[in-house]
């Protein structure tokens, strides 16, 4: 792979792509983003199988219709709103499924969630597990609250950045955080108590 | 906007401090494969559509739809358009001369109608005979809708009747006063009664009937005249009694 194009920024790898179709470009920027957009989708989804698969697809979105891509927007908030885009459009088909699942099959085919009684403080000694109880407790925030919080705290994108993503002003956004650390806290007192 | 970090400090320390999740290890090249695929899906389409239009499918499939067109125009071409009797327009006569001497005319028609209508129209004359006869007897036991289809039958039996009397050039004397009678005598009671009721139902005029004027005999002249001088008598006297 040549090596001035890993010196190039987001922006200039996409442009270069979409005028010279330089599949090592595109290769770059895939090595950029898979992780960073994994990480998202998965906090956002809680599950690995169709996060990757929503990851993928995005890559695959961005190869198809590279041309839409104006220099004007930067290329990470336009790859982050097309993931968002997915993931949303995805865990809802999934919830659907739940749904259908539940009223269908009732309790043989455990497909939907139930509370986990499971947790205890006191047995908490792993970071493994208290980043378990973090997920759980982040997938009962409210979808829209939970897709800013992630991009805030854990993707650590600006409110700019997060507002373009969504598609809101940034006063929308402060609040959602907000409101989504408020519901977060509410969950997990118990730790925090310790 | 510190405030709120500090105050959901926790929250945002515990959601920092999460594990990074990572890609796995095969993205890439799964990925390759997707990419590569969904190219070769779109070859595959264009394959598809090139087998559609292959010779070796269009002959067979031209030659249906040619088959079906042919069957189409035969079947259609053999179908009868039934045409609805009553908007077909009517025989244009052809026998229709004008006449500026009357007379010269009569005395012809007079020779043709005695030549031709005692041969041909005996039989037309019988059967109206027995016609009437059993019109009359069955009149009063025959519904409004009998009548009708009785009477449609009379049109048609007067049309072929017409036509034959334009064919043949003229009617016989007695067949034209028959007819005079149906058209004129109102009376049910009468022989031709029930005949006259029907034929007047269906508002025939004169012209229809396409009758003609015959000379009368002098002793016919004279009673028609006595006729006539007693019925001027009989309103003039109504007339005098207002």
């Amino acid at each position: 792979m040549d090596i001035k194009l890993r010196e190039l920024s987001d922006e200039e790898l996409i442009l270069e792509f979409q005028k010279n179709n330089t599949e090592d470009a595109f290769n770059i920027l895939v090595q950029r983003y898979k992780n960073p957009l994994t990480n998202f989708v998965f906090r956002f989804m809680g599950d690995y199988e169709t996060c990757n698969d929503v990851v993928q697809e995005t890559m695959i979105k961005v190869y198809r219709y590279k041309d839409s891509y104006s220099s004007v927007a930067k290329f990470s908030t336009w790859i982050y709103t097309i993931a968002g885009n997915l993931a949303r459009t995805e865990y809802r088909r999934q919830r659907r499924q739940n749904i259908f699942s539940i009223n269908d099959y009732g309790e043989e085919h455990q497909t939907y969630d139930l509370p986990d009684e499971s947790y205890r403080p006191d047995v908490i000694t792993d970071s493994g597990i208290q980043d378990e109880i973090i997920q759980k407790a982040l997938m009962k925030v409210k979808e829209t609250y939970r897709e800013a919080v992630i991009l805030r705290d854990i993707q650590g994108l600006s409110y700019e950045e997060i507002s373009e993503i969504l598609g809101v002003n940034e006063g929308t956004v402060k609040s959602r955080i907000n409101r989504g650390r408020a519901q977060l806290q509410e969950l997990l007192k118990s730790i925090y108590k310790e | 906007m510190k405030n709120d970090e500090k105050k959901y400090e926790d929250v945002i320390k515990s959601l920092k401090g999460l594990q990074q999740v990572k890609a796995p290890e095969n993205f890439e090249a799964d990925l390759q494969r997707r990419i590569n695929s969904e190219k070769y899906s779109k070859k595959e389409r264009k394959i598809f559509w090139e087998n559609i239009f292959r010779p070796s499918r269009l002959v067979p499939s031209l030659g249906l739809v040619t088959a079906v067109i042919v069957i189409f125009f035969v079947v259609d071409s053999n179908s009868e358009n039934m045409e609805n009797p009553f908007l077909i327009e009517p025989r244009i006569r052809e026998d229709v001369v004008a006449v500026t001497d009357y007379d010269e005319f009569e005395a012809k028609q007079e020779e043709l109608s005695k030549q031709k209508s005692l041969k041909k129209d005996q039989p037309v004359l019988e059967k109206r005979r027995d016609e009437n006869k059993l019109k009359t007897s069955d009149d009063k036991m025959v519904t409004r809708r009998e009548k009708s289809n009785e009477s449609e039958g009379m049109l048609d039996h007067s049309k072929v009747e017409k036509d034959q009397g334009i064919t043949t050039g003229a009617f016989s004397a007695s067949v034209e006063s028959t007819e005079i009678n149906v058209t004129q005598s109102p009376k049910p009671s009468d022989a031709g009664g029930a005949a006259s009721e029907i034929v007047t139902g269906q508002s025939i005029t004169k012209e229809e009937l396409n009758f003609r004027q015959i000379q009368l005999s002098e002793e016919e002249q004279k009673v028609v005249d006595q006729l006539r001088i007693q019925n001027q008598s009989l309103e003039e006297t109504k007339k005098s009694q207002k």
